[in-house]
């Protein structure tokens, strides 16, 4: 089976394929954009679209086209399997079928997609988590210093005063050390 | 749809999603007790799916893209009401500067039609020209323009579909020769050289309609306090926009990465050329919309039996946007 998958992540696309490599026998092709007379020479039977391709539209036309000219039929995923559409729809990935091939047989390819959809969307957010909590740490070393400096308070003391106005306030440690430190600049004469 | 979750909204990065980029930047939003989630996307169909999945609350659409989901023509039925219109005029017909000779003859398409009729006498290939979505005004706008000029444009030329991100490096490449999209992707392919613009929309026909403010029929059934505020925060945003020297602040918001990632420069044309606000262009016109239909009908898009006023009536909802003004 030939999967052309379009995306312009081509990390995603190489997960895709890694997925795919255990199961059917298959050919898996990826290409950042949509390229009619490429993806003709080729011959997917299965075109792997993420949702983030401004190409879909394009593919979608190609529908339209067909009832007027010899080209192949393309479709969007069988909407009748109970579900999917949403699932994938929701990963960020939509299929659309060469005519001929019965719509049973991309669930596999759909669901491999999907899932690495999810796994790539998850590493990337944990990442800017990790980024975004070295930076909360580091704001609150910096409040906690200037407590010290400014209230005479030794360190353990800091973190409890800052903790408190967390709690006092219902918001985040790392968002009250800011705010701290952003009026500590204000009362001093900086940006007012 | 837990309680306290933003709302999420749609758009595709267009001069004209700026009511909406408007009303989040600015606090329009805010001001009716809303929190909003701005979701940036770059295909309709992918608006279309995830307006039908409940993965997108209400969204910046194309009015004939509301009104074909709604008659589940190119996808299953998906009834989708607008009670906002955002903005008349805007989109632009862009050719390409290899036509040169062809571009000079004012805003008609006679200079284009010769082009044709000659490549046809010496057997050349057909010119191809993309729209930004097969149930657009830019189709409609482009199909009329042609066809004034005597071009059938189902015998006469390709057209096919692109983003209108994609639009100035096709017709760089080559695969086009002309396209019709909205801004400010024409001022994009002006200002690279590989176009000019040949006629705007608001050259072509009075008060054009082109994007709605859409949700779906069931979203607004369920939702209707909330559709007030979005539609109150949305006509804010837009009364905003329309006063004196708000082009350039505009503009600016816009340019941002996060919505457009283009030049002021390019943007500025594109939103001073669109009525998103005066001459009431917020009130949603169910006879815009039955032009719209009858366009689609035209063109062999519906069938030639739909109603075309009904479905206008079923999608255009001026009743829903007169209720949230005057709460």
């Amino acid at each position: 089976m030939r999967v052309l998958v379009i995306d312009p992540d081509p990390a995603r696309a190489a997960l895709v394929a890694e997925g795919l490599a255990g199961g059917e026998p298959s050919e898996v092709r990826h290409a950042p954009k949509f390229d009619e007379a490429e993806a003709r020479r080729f011959g997917p039977d299965v075109v792997v679209v993420a949702a983030d391709s401004p190409d879909r539209d394009t593919l979608e036309s190609l529908r339209e086209a067909s009832q007027t000219n010899p080209r192949p039929v393309v479709m969007f995923v069988d909407r009748s399997e109970p579900g999917l559409a949403e699932e994938a729809i929701r990963a960020g990935v939509a299929a659309y079928v060469v005519d001929g091939l019965a719509a049973g047989r991309v669930r596999g390819i759909l669901e491999v997609a999907m899932s690495r959809f999810q796994l790539m969307h998850q590493l990337r957010q944990d990442l800017a988590k990790a980024k975004a909590d070295l930076a909360s740490r580091r704001t609150v070393e910096r409040a906690k210093a200037l407590l010290m400096k400014e209230r005479g308070l030794d360190e353990e003391a800091a973190y409890r005063l800052l903790r408190k106005l967390s709690m006092d306030t219902g918001r985040n440690i790392g968002a009250v050390a800011a705010d701290l430190l952003a009026f500590a600049g204000v009362l001093k004469g900086d940006g007012a | 749809m837990r309680c306290g979750d933003p709302l999420r909204l749609g758009f595709v990065p267009l001069v004209d999603s700026v009511a909406l980029v408007a009303a989040h930047e600015l606090g329009f939003f805010e001001r009716e007790g809303l929190k909003v989630a701005l979701s940036r996307e770059v295909s309709w169909a992918t608006v279309r799916d995830k307006m039908a999945v409940g993965a997108l609350d209400g969204a910046h659409m194309l009015a004939p893209l509301a009104l074909a989901s709604t008659l589940g023509v190119g996808s299953d039925p998906i009834p989708m009401v607008a009670p906002l219109a955002l903005n008349l005029n805007g989109p632009a017909i862009t050719l390409s500067s290899r036509l040169g000779p062809a571009l000079r003859r004012g805003p008609g398409a006679d200079g284009l039609a010769g082009v044709m009729a000659r490549r046809r006498a010496e057997g050349a290939s057909v010119l191809t020209f993309a729209v930004v979505y097969p149930y657009s005004v830019h189709a409609y706008l482009l199909r009329g323009w042609m066809a004034q000029a005597g071009i059938e444009p189902d015998r006469d030329l390709r057209l096919m579909v692109a983003s209108p991100l994609r639009m100035a490096e096709l017709l760089e490449d080559g695969i086009i020769e002309g396209f019709c999209a909205g801004e400010p992707w024409n001022s994009a392919a002006e200002a690279s050289g590989a176009g000019r613009i040949v006629a705007w929309a608001s050259q072509l026909r009075d008060r054009t309609p082109d994007k709605v403010f859409g949700v779906t029929e069931a979203w607004a059934a369920a939702r209707p306090d909330d559709l007030s505020k979005l539609v109150r925060a949305l006509q804010a945003a837009a009364a905003w926009l329309a006063a004196p020297g708000r082009v350039a602040d505009a503009a600016r918001l816009l340019s941002q990465p996060a919505y457009l990632g283009a030049d002021t420069a390019l943007i500025e044309p594109g939103l001073a050329d669109l009525v998103a606000h005066h001459g009431a262009a917020n009130a949603p016109r169910s006879a815009d919309g039955a032009w719209l239909a009858s366009e689609m009908i035209r063109w062999g898009q519906a069938p030639p039996d739909t109603d075309a006023a009904a479905l206008a009536s079923r999608v255009y909802r001026p009743d829903l946007y007169e209720a949230a003004l005057a709460a």
